[in-house]
């Protein structure tokens, strides 16, 4: 309907411009009924093309080409630098694509520590997955090398997948040696360089506070397999945690969200220890000692 | 209930949460104290960025040093542990630090580039050269007060990092130096030409501060809507064939964004700026339009005067209301 009233738009303004002083006043008349009988969007459009037809040929003269090609040299060029830069995107997301599923492989062997297996056999288990992240890491290290300082560019890219291998890879050498695995350790792992593609800070202690996440649910399912001394080990290690958090000043972001979050996580451990505790089911090796420590921060 | 109030985690986690909101308070404080010490600092504290580096550096590539650090820190974890987020804190305060004054520059760089852009706006028919004089000698201003201050604040670092701090205000910018020389030359500024520009800003031994075709491109958006208002400013003073130019300029700017925008890093804002951008050369097509037609079909008028009486009959009503539009 709008392309058909455009047409007979089109001709009609053509027939205006050829004759130019002395047009056939019955078409402008037409012209007019014509543009005035359709619905009002398609009225808008109509006349622009029709005063776009007329103004191009009436200024034909005025226009002056070589800054047109100007402009137009240099929007290729900037077509064809976003086109490199898009194709570089679907390759990073690619990778990024594929470090998710071996970081969800690796999830899912985990979970099998809230069934009570030996922990050294899920972490076999899961360990093997190590090396092909590895792998994915440094091709997208060389991807990115391509473009030398644009790392922040891309940088969403990796994000979120960057930090869920982060708390991973820190969960499991809780599991392994109960300490915090810290942030050149993560680099290490992943054979990270750290001045071409390195671990931002940020991505690190969010992935920490994913970690953090998983602990209640761990601390309940080893209660429940008969582990009571486990509450109190992560207990301590989650207040610690969070009292090395609160040295940070953090911004309204979401790094500052999912730390706000870890209080939970917290509060969930303590009321499992207390109902361990109170049930006197703690074992007393260094009790006191730990209470204190909590009481203190 | 009793056991429960003496048994202690409880009112851990009470506490927990209650020092939390100290922090928050601390730390808002610290910010106030910051941004207010700030043009103390900023003088005084030229060689930080450097630091930054230095401690980002250390934070991240010590493996050498990690052995050094565990070895002194391996009597208590729990300290170890903060001796690393003391680390991590230092370097997330010094990033904000320079994040804010970044942002800070862009805010300056945004209302001054707006001060420039009003000074166009100031023309008329007859003070032309005096009223852009004027508004380059403000853009010249604007880029050695605080696109200097921009530079000087990245330190050659972390371009792609605060792009977003300083996004904004590089926006608008663009949009104060492409108006300009539209204005004084009918011609687009390149992107080349606008960087070229900023290179005597920066200190010859870092990487140089150059506006991304990202950013540009969101200016030259923005650019279409001040060319609107400028040239609806033009019809009014009767300057026809300068809003002609400028409708034939901002088309052309239209049309060759349209295959770009869906290349771009965030397309939903660019899509966006599309749409108003649609509606502003619109504006401009329509006012030149509606004092176009009438003019033509005056001119009609007198070769048809005998044949068409009702055509006529219309029009001569039409503009002796002294009305522009096409009735």
């Amino acid at each position: 309907m709008m392309k058909s009233a455009f047409r007979t738009a089109l001709v009609l303004t053509t027939t205006v411009c050829h004759r130019s002083l002395n047009p056939n006043p019955i078409t402008l008349l037409s012209l007019r009924t014509a543009t005035a009988s359709p619905p009002p969007n398609s009225t808008t459009v109509t006349c622009r093309k029709i005063h776009c037809n007329s103004f191009s040929s009436s200024m034909a003269g005025g226009d002056s080409s070589p800054t047109v090609a100007a402009v137009e040299k240099q929007f290729d060029e900037f077509r064809n630098r976003l086109e490199e830069s898009g194709s570089l995107r679907d390759r990073i997301r690619a990778v990024a694509t594929e470090i998710e599923s071996t970081t969800r492989m690796m999830y899912s062997s985990l979970l099998l520590v809230h069934q009570s297996r030996p922990i050294p056999e899920v972490l076999e288990n899961a360990k093997t997955q190590i090396d092909v992240l590895k792998q994915l890491f440094s091709s997208l290290a060389e991807i990115v090398r391509e473009r030398p300082g644009q790392y922040y560019r891309y940088h969403g890219d990796w994000r979120t997948e960057t930090q869920q291998v982060v708390s991973l890879l820190a969960f499991m050498h809780w599991l392994e040696t109960g300490s915090l695995l810290i942030h050149t350790e993560v680099e290490e792992k992943l054979g990270l360089n750290a001045s071409e593609f390195g671990l931002d800070v940020e991505d690190y202690l969010i992935g920490i506070c994913f970690m953090s996440n998983e602990l209640p649910r761990y601390v309940v399912n080893q209660v429940t397999a008969g582990d009571y001394d486990c509450p109190r080990k992560v207990l301590k290690f989650l207040t610690d945690l969070h009292a090395s958090f609160r040295l940070l000043n953090l911004r309204n972001d979401f790094l500052r969200k999912k730390f706000d979050g870890m209080k939970y996580d917290l509060r969930r451990v303590e009321e499992v220890y207390y109902d361990v505790k109170i049930r006197g089911l703690a074992s007393n090796k260094g009790e006191s000692k730990e209470d204190q420590t909590i009481e203190e921060s | 209930m009793a056991e429960r109030a003496d048994a202690g985690p409880n009112e851990a986690g009470s506490v927990v949460v209650a020092t939390t909101s100290v922090t928050i308070l601390a730390s808002n404080r610290q910010m106030l104290y910051s941004s207010a010490s700030l043009h103390r600092h900023f003088y005084l504290m030229a060689p930080k960025p450097q630091l930054i580096r230095r401690l980002a550096d250390s934070t991240m590539q010590g493996t050498t040093k990690k052995s050094r650090l565990i070895a002194t820190a391996s009597a208590s974890p729990s300290s170890s542990m903060k001796d690393y987020f003391s680390k991590y804190a230092e370097y997330l305060n010094q990033f904000n630090d320079k994040r804010e004054r970044v942002v800070k520059a862009s805010r300056d760089i945004t209302i001054n580039s707006k001060k420039v852009i009003f000074q166009v706006h100031r023309i008329s028919k007859n003070n032309k050269d005096e009223v852009l004089e004027r508004a380059e000698k403000d853009l010249l201003a604007v880029r050695d007060q605080h696109i200097a201050r921009l530079v000087n604040e990245l330190q050659g670092t972390d371009f792609w990092k605060l792009r977003r701090a300083y996004s904004p205000g590089v926006q608008e910018y663009v949009e104060a130096a492409t108006l300009c020389k539209f204005c004084t030359s009918g011609t687009l500024l390149n992107l080349e030409e606008i960087n070229s520009m900023l290179l005597p800003l920066s200190d010859a031994s870092l990487e140089p501060l150059q506006i991304n075709i990202l950013d540009y491109i969101l200016g030259l958006a923005d650019l279409t809507g001040e060319l609107m208002r400028l040239a609806i400013g033009r019809i009014s003073d009767g300057e026809l064939e300068y809003a002609e130019r400028i409708c034939r300029f901002v088309r052309e700017i239209y049309r060759e964004l349209t295959l770009v925008a869906p290349k771009m890093d965030d397309t939903s804002d660019m899509k966006q700026k599309m749409d108003t951008m649609l509606q502003s050369v619109m504006k401009i097509e329509n006012a030149c339009y509606s004092v176009h037609f009438p003019c033509e079909i005056y001119l009609l008028k007198e070769t048809t005067i005998e044949d068409h009486k009702t055509l006529l009959h219309e029009h001569v009503v039409c503009i002796s209301n002294g009305k522009v539009m096409y009735p």
